[in-house]
């Protein structure tokens, strides 16, 4: 621990790369109140407009089937009811099942992911590497060529058996190219060379200098990757609907529940028929639809004033051409 | 004696060291180095596919059946794709849904981050951005749920407005002349904000002393935007162009597959070249065909990449990406 504190201490190597970033201020002379005004009207505006949507199915998802079996989904519920999601969690093991799915799936893809991709990208990042030239092209030639959805779907099922398993839904999505760039450019820029060559006098190989310098320092750039993991994997379908059948239900994501939407409130229903004794009829369906979207946007929306700084990094650093 | 021997000792196992951490850097990479060969380099077999008729003998493996099974066809599955009555329909919606999307993905995000910039909130302008760019986050899945809940036809929001001023409700989900625009805005709706913000962060490394001196020279708005903004853009804007072009073929599976709940009436107004993949392999278990079509979309997408950014070095080589 004492020597990690001398390795750092001299240096200051993390920079925030917003030094030279510049907003409008009000005593600008290019600033003007009006256009200010109109300006601030207008998004306002638009900002509502791009959350209706979304609006419009939590508020939906608090009604009672009869308020929208009279007056459709709304804005404003006529009555206020809990009882889609009552039944949602009440019933079966159906919806518990495809959460925790899905959080598995996110958390292992999202570790194994980082786990791989951050000592590939910091050995891109050293100058001492002597084959990056080679591995870059190694690792754009899949942005440029891919074997289409066919051979990928072939080759997973056939040659590694991913069909039906979690693994199918866990390994296609966890590298990019892209998250290798983020990750690797912001290892070269903010980790000075000195700091670098003072733990490698220390003795400690390139791994140690990684975990114990290298990623502590660069965790923001780690958040931001992760981040875009997380909610890639939280929202991902698209493997469930290739590589699992639904004899296999019991492997299916959240997202992928949703999908199946009829099917699934089907068989919720079936099953609270049976454990409550009852009548199908009285049962929320088109507002447990509802409920069940809420759910799964739900994480999204409460993590997301948390990330959105991440969020933005990755946008940013992203888009920087070399 | 000492002094003599020194450098070159020193030289000597410095080079050594290297030589050695390069090796450690090399090992570093090799999780990564697998994961790419396997689920990037292994499809790219698949290219084989589409010039072969797949005729697989159950038991065998993949290769096995591929190579040896199956015969040499040349371009028969091309010319198949193309005299299908179904796949002019089918490249055409690709093609017009894309050049829609290029263009819109520009101009909108282009103006609404000028606009943007102007408030000199920091607070509003960040909250916009959050509110804008949340849509993003959400997956096609969601999304369509989300319009479900306006344009379902005995309880949508759209619907209940059209009753409620006396008109016939529509039947949207069997109307395919609405879907069009639909889906375009839906498109837009989901990507503005991102592009939104690379563009921001952009505009924020502008000098303001610019347009201060441009607002005291008498410089108007527009002006302002015109001889300052925009040029600063320009290479932000030609990389997602360039990147735009070259996937000019691929469309989002989730928008034209999974918002219109794969309905049928919507055939002709939503098929696109991904869906119309994933619904000749899934269904009809066509892979000649559908690993034609995907040939087809990498290689054309490949060529019009590299052909776009050879344009776009000999106009401005700023402004090329590579």
């Amino acid at each position: 621990m004492d020597n990690n504190e001398k390795v750092t201490a001299p240096e200051a190597p993390v920079k925030e790369i917003k030094d030279n970033k510049s907003y409008i201020k009000p005593q600008d002379s290019s600033y003007n109140k009006f256009t200010n005004a109109i300006v601030v009207i207008f998004f306002t505006i638009i900002t509502i407009a791009a959350c209706m949507p979304v609006l419009l199915v939590i508020m939906s998802s608090f009604s009672t089937e009869k308020s929208i079996a009279e007056n459709g989904y709304s804005f404003i519920p006529n009555e206020f009811s809990l009882d889609a999601y009552k039944y949602l969690f009440r019933s079966g093991s159906t919806l518990p099942r495809s959460f925790l799915n899905s959080l598995f799936i996110t958390v292992m893809g999202t570790a194994i992911g980082l786990a791989i991709m951050c000592p590939c990208a910091y050995s891109l990042s050293r100058r001492e590497f002597r084959h990056k030239k080679a591995l870059m092209v190694f690792l754009l030639i899949p942005m440029l060529f891919s074997g289409g959805l066919v051979s990928t779907y072939m080759v997973n099922t056939q040659i590694l058996h991913l069909k039906n398993s979690y693994w199918a839904l866990i390994l296609p999505g966890m590298c990019s190219t892209w998250y290798l760039m983020i990750l690797r450019n912001y290892f070269r820029t903010s980790i000075s060379d000195s700091l670098i060559e003072a733990s490698k006098l220390e003795g400690a190989t390139p791994f140690q200098t990684l975990l114990t310098i290298v990623l502590p320092i660069c965790r923001p750039v780690v958040m931001t990757v992760a981040v875009f993991q997380i909610f890639g994997y939280w929202n991902s379908w698209y493997p469930a609907l290739i590589y699992i059948d639904s004899n296999h239900s019991e492997l299916y994501p959240l997202q992928y529940v949703l999908v199946n939407i009829d099917r699934t409130i089907q068989a919720i229903t079936r099953d609270a028929a049976n454990i409550t004794g009852m009548a199908t009829v009285s049962i929320p369906g088109t507002a447990m639809r509802m409920a069940l979207v809420v759910v799964a946007i739900m994480p999204i929306i409460v993590l997301f004033p948390f990330f959105q700084r991440f969020l933005k990094t990755g946008m940013t650093i992203g888009a920087v051409k070399e | 004696m000492d002094n003599e021997n020194r450098p070159e000792k020193k030289h000597g196992s410095l080079s050594d060291t290297n030589k050695k951490e390069s090796r450690q850097l090399t090992v570093m990479t090799i999780p990564t180095v697998i994961w790419f060969s396997l689920f990037c380099y292994l499809p790219l077999f698949g290219i084989f596919f589409a010039f072969k008729d797949f005729t697989p003998v159950p038991g065998d493996s993949l290769f096995k059946n591929l190579f040896v099974n199956s015969e040499w066809v040349g371009l028969r599955n091309f010319s198949y794709l193309i005299h299908n009555p179904q796949s002019l329909s089918v490249i055409t919606n690709t093609l017009a849904y894309n050049a829609i999307f290029l263009v819109t993905g520009i101009v909108i995000p282009v103006t609404l981050a000028i606009l943007l910039s102007e408030v000199h909130q920091r607070k509003f302008q960040g909250f916009v951005q959050m509110a804008l760019v949340l849509p993003y986050f959400i997956s096609w899945v969601i999304v369509g749920y989300c319009v479900y809940a306006f344009l379902s036809t005995d309880t949508g929001v759209m619907n209940s407005i059209i009753k409620h001023y006396g008109g016939d409700p529509v039947q949207w989900y069997q109307s395919p002349q609405y879907w069009r625009v639909i889906l375009i805005s839906l498109g837009i709706w989901k990507s503005t904000g991102y592009t939104l913000i690379v563009y921001l962060c952009s505009i924020t490394t502008i000098d303001r002393t610019l347009y201060e001196s441009a607002a005291l020279d008498g410089a108007g708005f527009f002006q302002r935007v015109r001889y300052i903004t925009l040029p600063h853009l320009r290479p932000t804007i030609a990389t997602l162009f360039i990147l735009g072009i070259g996937s000019l073929l691929n469309s989002d599976f989730g928008l034209f597959y999974q918002v219109p709940m794969d309905s049928g009436a919507l055939t002709d107004v939503t098929q696109t070249l991904d869906v119309y993949v994933y619904k000749s392999l899934m269904l009809n278990a066509n892979f000649s065909y559908s690993s034609a079509a995907a040939f087809l979309q990498s290689f054309v997408g490949c060529v019009l990449l590299v052909i776009s950014n050879l344009i776009m070095r000999r106009v401005d080589k700023d402004s090329a990406l590579v």
